[in-house]
């Protein structure tokens, strides 16, 4: 590792200020579970690293507020899987965060940070966008708002400045609640990245939000509103050439070391009608 | 005092402090005043190096030097087990990918790692080799120069050696049906989890080294012979590896390291990375084409074999390990007429290293799954036919070699029974079955100390390498059983060549068996000088006193050992030492140089469940059990059973090295070179041993450490079969593998 700066702001207010000052040469650090190894194989080589994990205001890192459960940059994935608010309403991203790394992994990895780091194969970015998650990001100037659908631009790359912060992911607690569930494929069932991530959810109206990723540059949203895929009493076969055309934009890599593009193309609508079917059962027991 | 130690389940010496991370690896250990070493690789398997800049290199803080061929001596010294083809340090060219062409030394490993990227290396890169069908092609480049290949036949090929064993004639041979196919195993690499680590210090005159190693005494003499010094002036010390599986047996960097020590004059330390690791070792790759004819009862009347090993840029021990393993494709099935051609074929990637199974699971997967497609052809249960053709006790499998050393039926039986052969499964599920068979040691050399102290404690001296296989506490156990004292009384102390007597090697699951029989001959010449002491202490002739296990038997009495000990010492005190040795000979005219030790004798059977949609398996029972002779420690035999078998899962399931189509090593590391975590264990696992006390080590112990890996594959790749129908002949069975092969069926 070479060296560098390292600071511990106390405020966001201070965090910015930072930010402001070093631009680029900055980086902020969360979990690290990321971060550190870009840091160890010298793939990212700031000049000061800003550590976010004493700003109190972070704190607690999940809260309900006005209609929205707020994950604050500072949510690891242990807490949010271990939460009864996110299982009782969001319990597809429960299922994601669940499954990312390890139990060490979990419980210093961010929700924040696996979404700025902004992996293709990010496990909480397809429940994200089923819920219409927004990304809260503040800057010395002021905040902004930005669904997680347009915070994502591609591998590695993410709507965010060098001065700006993410400070939260907020999902609204909707209405009309949407029952989602969330799968994966990997090559082992232990610690793995996915060569598949996918997230279905379908709700009262008829409407359903599939997202997936690990198949291309960025995990995307597809969403139908014909009805035919929420619907419990329709059959596989009036289902399956829906669910197919879902998966029209992706276009796995054929360099992956994770599958074959054949054989991603292929699992697509296996994990989706699995999900599928799963979102149905949790939209009928909906109370 | 009778201490019944043999059989007991003694906890593992040093067992607690290795799970709690207080175990002292080459890495923890805090030598004074030492440098740091980072290597240079360059990204490509196979180029030519232009010019090698170090300027920048060095101007960094804290750098002291960077090493290239050109400060080493002329010509560059080359080393290797078999073959002295490995160049200290990369000369000219490079020749696998991860090859190092310049270290850095320097006061921080900061400093020299941030050096590393500042050394600039220009280089052409060349078209790389790196599969057998290039490797074969006439027109294909040479992989090593024949100046440093020995004369020979093939020293214009790129076939290292190429042996032919066999018996009876194959083509005279009258079958029913013929089965043929060829199946492949992909590169996989050790995955210790305590990469390598090196340390090299100038002592004296001498020098002395620290590597994670699996056999001291080679890397002694290795050492030795690069620096022209005799073996007493290299000291080397071999903390326990934490894992070796083959991948730590013989000497890699240390030459490079003890170099750069000598040119400091300071300790040098160089700790590989995972990566770097995987760029050190890896298992040989195999492509090997089967024919099988048979009878239309099953009975075999031919295997004819080509074994094609993929190994790397240097000799290693590619050739030992494709000669050995190919000795024995037949398997333990009486078979008229054999015909084995076996290949080692040199390419441009990571050298070969003995992997635990050295060879057998790649040969036994084509075997035992050429052998599954027989029987289903010939409408044949696959137990039956296995127990039909299988050696009987005392049978030679292989004409001229030792004969089947137990009673194998027995263990194919047991493994049966406990897999509920013959019960039927629901749909999407299905069983396997297989057999697997390993030469022990073919010749070996051990001696052992073991120091019988004033106080009726005792020290054995060991040059064994526990790497976690728990060598220390089958010694102690023998030595405090012969000795008649409780086990924590006995220290066991390995790994240092100034200290412990020679040990031929770490490997082939000999220790208990070749160092036990040289601790219990140890212990046995102790228990004379205290029949000499009894005797003269009580008057009576030598010849009336026996002793044994702990006991003294007088003609009237019997005492405990340490009474006699003790008295014996009287006021001085003092000790009793006792040196052992133990031996297997070689017969030069055998083909392999010596006849089997002993047979590590697995059958492996399974219940998988196949994901018809997705491909993915799961193991929901697996049974294995071995031939061991005798648990000397149960609780250890199972621990190596199971470990074994869960290596040998991860080899059918997930493992392989994946190269791009320059020959670079993708998967290096941790992220994306898959092995088998908790979660990925079969449903049941169950480990039996059959023990009939008929193997060559101390109270009738075989060598156990690699039998539950050595047919694995098969057995789950025809349990995979047996669900789906789907036939697949390339490892590993991975989702998309199986996925893939479903398809084809249909
Ligand atoms: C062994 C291992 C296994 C893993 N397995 C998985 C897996 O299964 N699935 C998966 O999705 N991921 C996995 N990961 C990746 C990683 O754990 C996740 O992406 C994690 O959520 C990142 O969060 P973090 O808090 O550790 O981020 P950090 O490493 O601290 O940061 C990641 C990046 O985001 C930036 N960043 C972080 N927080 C903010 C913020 N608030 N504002 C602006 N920028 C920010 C950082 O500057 C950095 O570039 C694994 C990692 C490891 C080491």
């Amino acid at each position: 590792m070479q060296s560098f700066g390292y600071r511990r702001p106390g405020t966001i207010d201070e965090a910015l200020a930072l930010l402001q000052e070093h631009g680029d040469a900055a980086r902020v650090l969360a979990g690290g579970t990321d971060l550190v190894i870009e840091l160890r194989n010298r793939w990212r080589r700031p000049k000061i690293v800003i550590d976010l994990k004493r700003i109190e205001e972070l704190r607690p890192p999940i809260r309900e507020v006005e209609g929205r459960l707020v994950f604050t940059a500072l949510a690891v994935m242990s807490e949010i899987v271990a939460d009864e608010r996110v299982q009782l309403h969001f319990p597809a991203l429960a299922e994601a965060a669940d499954v990312v790394g390890s139990i060490q992994i979990r419980n210093r990895a961010t929700l924040a940070g696996n979404i700025c780091n902004g992996s293709p194969a990010a496990d909480t970015a397809p429940p994200l966008l089923v819920y219409g998650a927004e990304v809260v990001i503040a800057a010395k100037n002021g905040t902004r708002r930005v669904a997680v659908d347009d915070f994502i631009i591609g591998p590695g790359k993410v709507d965010l400045q060098p001065t700006e912060l993410v400070t939260s992911i907020e999902i609204p607690i909707s209405a009309t609640p949407i029952a989602a569930a969330y799968t994966r494929m990997t090559r082992r069932r232990g610690t793995d990245l996915a060569s598949i991530t996918l997230c279905c959810g379908v709700d009262a109206t008829g409407t359903t939000r599939l997202a997936y990723g690990s198949v291309g540059p960025r995990a995307l949203l597809v969403i139908d509103n014909s009805g035919v895929l929420a619907d419990p009493a329709a059959s596989d076969e009036a289902k399956a050439p829906v669910l197919a055309s879902m998966f029209s934009a992706a276009s796995p890599s054929p360099k992956s070391m994770r599958a074959g593009p054949e054989y991603r193309v292929a699992m697509l609508p296996v994990l989706g009608a699995r999900a599928l079917r799963t979102a149905i059962e949790r939209q009928t027991r909906v109370p | 005092m009778k201490v019944d130690n043999i059989g007991a389940p003694a906890q593992r010496l040093g067992g607690i402090d290795r799970v709690t991370g207080h175990q002292r690896y080459v890495a923890d250990l805090p030598i004074a005043d030492t440098l740091h070493a980072k290597l240079v690789a360059l990204d490509c398997a196979h180029a030519r190096i232009l010019s090698i800049d170090t300027s920048v290199a060095e101007k960094v803080p804290g750098v002291v030097f960077v090493m290239t061929a050109d400060d080493l001596p002329t010509p560059m010294p080359r080393f290797g087990p078999q073959y002295q083809d490995r160049p200290v340090i990369a000369e000219g060219t490079t020749n696998y990918h991860g090859e190092p062409v310049a270290a850095v030394v320097a006061e921080t490993k900061d400093a020299a790692e941030e050096a590393a990227t500042l050394v600039k290396v220009e280089f052409e890169e060349l078209p790389a080799i790196f599969t057998v069908e290039a490797a074969l092609d006439p027109a294909a480049e040479l992989i090593q120069d024949p100046s440093i290949r020995r004369p020979g036949p093939f020293t214009e090929t790129n076939i290292l050696t190429e042996y032919h064993f066999g018996w009876g004639d194959v083509d005279a041979m009258d079958a029913d049906m013929v089965v043929e196919h060829t199946y492949a195993w992909p590169m996989q690499t050790h995955f210790a989890i305590e990469p390598h680590g090196y340390i090299a210090a100038p002592d004296g005159d001498g020098i002395i080294v620290w590597s994670s190693i699996q056999h001291p005494y080679q890397l002694q003499k290795t050492v030795a012979t690069v620096l022209g010094m005799p073996l007493s002036k290299v000291r080397v010390i071999a903390p326990d590896p934490g894992g070796g599986f083959g991948g730590k047996q013989h000497p890699k960097l240390e030459p490079l390291v003890a170099f750069m020590a000598m040119r400091a004059g300071r300790p040098v330390r160089l700790i590989l990375s995972l990566e770097e690791a995987f760029q050190g070792v890896r298992r040989a790759g195999t492509e090997v084409k089967v024919r099988m004819g048979l009878k239309s009862d099953g009975t075999l009347v031919f295997q004819d074999y080509v074994n094609r090993f993929l190994i790397g840029a240097y000799g290693d021990t590619g050739d030992r390990i494709s000669a050995k393993a190919s000795f024995l494709s037949a398997g333990p099935y009486r078979t008229p007429a054999v015909r084995i051609v076996s290949q080692a074929i040199l390419s441009h990637t990571t050298p070969t290293h003995p992997y635990r199974g050295f060879g057998i699971p790649q040969v036994t997967w084509a075997r035992e799954s050429c052998l599954d497609e027989a029987a289903i052809a010939l409408g044949i249960d696959r137990l039956e036919i296995r127990l039909h053709n299988l050696v009987r006790y005392g049978e030679e499998h292989v004409p001229g070699d030792t004969p089947a050393d137990g009673d194998w039926a027995q263990t194919v039986r047991k493994a049966a029974e406990e897999i509920h052969w013959g019960t039927p499964l629901p749909p999407g599920q299905g069983r396997g079955i297989a057999i697997g068979v390993k030469s022990g040691p073919t010749t070996g050399l051990s001696y052992a100390t073991v120091r019988f102290l004033a106080d009726a404690s005792v020290m054995v001296f060991s040059g064994t390498s526990d790497m976690g296989q728990g060598a220390r506490t089958i010694f102690a156990q023998i030595a405090a059983e012969e000795l008649g004292v409780s086990l924590d009384r006995v220290a066991v102390v390995m790994g240092d060549t100034a200290v412990v007597p020679y040990d031929q090697q770490t490997s082939a699951s000999r220790s208990s068996v070749l160092m036990g029989n040289a601790v219990l001959d140890a212990c046995r010449d102790i228990q004379r000088k205290i029949r000499a002491m009894a005797a003269r202490l009580h008057d009576v002739e030598e010849a009336e006193i026996t002793v044994d296990r702990g006991v003294v038997h007088l003609p009237d009495a019997e005492l405990p050992i340490v009474d006699v000990l003790k008295a014996g010492l009287g006021r001085m005190g003092g000790e009793v030492v006792g040196n052992g040795e133990a031996r297997k000979e070689a017969f030069p005219d055998h083909p392999l140089g010596g006849t089997a030790l002993f047979f590590e004798f697995n059958c492996t059977a399974c219940d998988v469940a196949v994901d018809p949609e997705t491909g993915e398996v799961t193991i929901l029972r697996h049974v294995t059990v071995g031939d061991v002779g005798l648990a000397l420690n149960p609780v250890q035999v199972t621990g190596q059973d199971e470990g074994a078998a869960i290596m040998g899962i991860g080899h059918a399931l997930m493992e392989h090295l994946i190269l791009d189509d320059k020959g670079r090593t993708r998967n290096l590391g941790a992220i994306d070179y898959r092995i088998p975590t908790s979660l990925d264990l079969p449903g049941e696992l169950h480990s039996f041993s059959i023990e009939n006390a008929d193997g060559p080590g101390p109270y009738g112990i075989k060598g156990i450490s690699e039998g539950s890996l050595l047919c694995t594959a098969p057995a789950v790749a025809g349990a995979v079969r047996d669900a789906t129908g789907a036939v697949v002949r390339r490892l590993p069975l991975s989702p998309e593998n199986v996925w893939r092969a479903m398809k084809e069926k249909t």
